[in-house]
């Protein structure tokens, strides 16, 4: 299927949560709505005529405003592929665990709560993932994170 | 008597296996739970190879970053340089001259060839075959001389570029390539000939660790171990980048997707990877081996996932550009990573020693999955 259906199928299930992103490669993009995350890829995942199967990569980002996370999709019934990105505030980074839905978000969650700080509701196995055991220097990935031996290089114009 | 005889007790226990294993390839640590020899359960501990390298990427410019691509897996390299340039160069519009593209496939398939047969050699040392180690280390050592010879490095290469690649091959390096290629051919059915067929091997692989298609596909395992469960699929021939559509290959799938498939899938990968380089050989174009890019590297602003097919599955390259010489951010998909996630799952009610088996036949690099 080509990025204008998908992209129709899905701003008709979801008129109002969608905004349009770009992410060069995985077209079609979308921002989507925090509250409708569960019901979002419950809808990618078991549409006859979406399936989208594998969750290829997921990442989060720390921006001035916010944190994001990026969620790539692919399809292997069909050979297609979207991803989305959902805006989480700097105050209270929440967003519900999809390691029901995607036995494979398991570890990419635990990676991101470890490094960003982002909670996870409802993740089975919240424990830390890469850091040393006894971690307590904060969330390295984060912009404006600082640790003792991090020296940050010279900018350049 | 009797009384003694009631007084023994099985009881489940706790067994660190790792860090420091030798099947672990790197510094893992299972715990298990066992029940006399039986795996009931594990939990894998990873991160002891932690180096931060998305961090890193926010503080060098993309030039710099390149070296740091090279220690995402040491084992193939290649691939993760070409991951990283070729995601630079979709984001920042960058053509590539026709014969670094063709340069490009030479090395990374030899390098697919070289990390194979690692994989190959400690593959069946866990099993206790000493000499398909000492065969695929010396084929090995070819390769490498090839890499030496173009790059000067043998294992860490930071040889491609933004735009190309940093240096042309020698005059030398063809024939050789060409002749390489014409021995490693017939040396593959030398380690088929001691191992495929080998009642020991068999019998310690065939219907071992069967991981179906859609726990694959659920737990987002790609690569080698996925085509083993059946499934076609392969980035180079479906989803065609660099130059793959000009070259004729075939993708090798398995059928019982257990050990043994795995197993013959990249075996069968070497013949492929040998058949792609001798294509390119004959067909590489004279011409210039890099664009020209700015000396303070600006790509503009903009986000780009971008995966290719690296020996042990997806590669994958998420990155931010703000329009400054640093990325905003990288993030970096290995195969590795999710394909351990499947371990617990498939060796289950299996022995300690086919547990090694499985662990190794899904060709796990540990640097890739902690990065």
């Amino acid at each position: 299927m080509n990025p204008e259906e998908i992209k129709r199928i899905v701003s008709d299930r979801f008129p109002d949560k969608l905004k349009d992103a770009r992410i060069i490669g995985f077209e079609p993009s979308f921002i989507a709505d925090k509250s409708i995350l569960l019901e979002f890829c419950r809808f990618l995942k078991e549409t006859k005529e979406l399936s989208f199967d594998l969750l290829s990569c997921m990442s989060g980002a720390d921006y001035p405003d916010r944190f994001e996370m990026i969620y790539i999709f692919f399809s292997f019934t069909h050979k297609h592929k979207m991803s989305f990105k959902v805006h989480l505030s700097k105050e209270n980074p929440e967003i519900d665990s999809l390691t029901f839905l995607f036995p494979g978000a398991n570890w990419y969650e635990r990676e991101i709560a470890e490094l960003y700080g982002i909670k996870f509701k409802n993740h089975p196995d919240p424990r830390p993932l890469l850091l040393p055991e006894g971690w307590d220097e904060g969330y390295p990935l984060r912009k404006d994170w600082t640790g003792k031996d991090f020296i940050k290089m010279p900018d350049l114009k | 008597m009797n009384q003694e005889i009631s007084e023994i007790y099985t009881e489940e226990f706790f067994v660190n296996m790792g860090p420091q294993h030798p099947s672990t390839h790197g510094v893992l640590r299972l715990l298990l739970k066992m029940d006399g020899e039986v795996v009931l359960d594990m939990v894998p501990h990873i991160g002891y190879l932690h180096r931060s390298l998305e961090k890193i990427a926010e503080n060098r410019t993309y030039l710099q970053y390149i070296p740091y691509t090279d220690r995402i897996d040491y084992s193939c390299s290649m691939f993760c340089n070409q991951g990283f340039v070729m995601t630079v160069e979709k984001l920042a519009n960058v053509p590539v001259p026709e014969r670094a593209e063709y340069i490009r496939v030479i090395m990374v398939e030899l390098n697919r060839i070289a990390s194979h047969l690692i994989w190959l050699g400690t593959f069946s040392l866990d099993l206790g075959a000493i000499t398909p180690f000492l065969y695929c280390f010396r084929e090995r050592e070819k390769v490498l001389d090839l890499f030496e010879m173009t790059c000067g490095q043998r294992l860490t290469y930071n040889y491609m570029r933004i735009g190309g690649v940093s240096r042309d091959i020698t005059p030398e390096f063809i024939p050789m390539a060409k002749e390489f290629v014409k021995y490693f051919i017939p040396r593959v059915d030398e380690y088929e000939d001691i191992l495929t067929n080998n009642p020991i091997f068999l019998s310690r692989t065939k219907g071992v660790g069967i991981l179906d298609q859609k726990t694959a596909i659920d737990n987002g395992v790609t690569g080698p171990s996925l085509r083993g469960t059946g499934l076609k699929w392969d980035l180079r021939k479906n989803e065609p980048y660099s130059i793959y559509d000009k070259f004729n290959f075939d993708i090798p799938t398995g059928k019982a997707s257990d050990v043994w498939d795995r197993y013959m899938v990249r075996i069968k990968e070497m013949r492929e990877s040998a058949k792609i380089v001798q294509q390119a050989l004959e067909k590489i174009p004279e011409g210039p081996i890099k664009t020209k890019t700015a000396a303070v590297f600006k790509p503009p602003e903009g986000e780009i996932y971008l995966r290719i097919e690296a020996p042990r599955g997806e590669m994958g390259f998420y990155m931010v550009s703000d329009g400054s010489p640093k990325p905003y951010r990288v993030k970096i998909r290995t195969g590795s990573f999710s394909n351990l996630t499947v371990l617990p799952i498939i060796s289950r009610g299996w022995k300690i020693a086919d547990l090694v088996a499985i662990f190794g036949s899904l060709d796990v690099v540990l640097p890739e999955v902690d990065r």
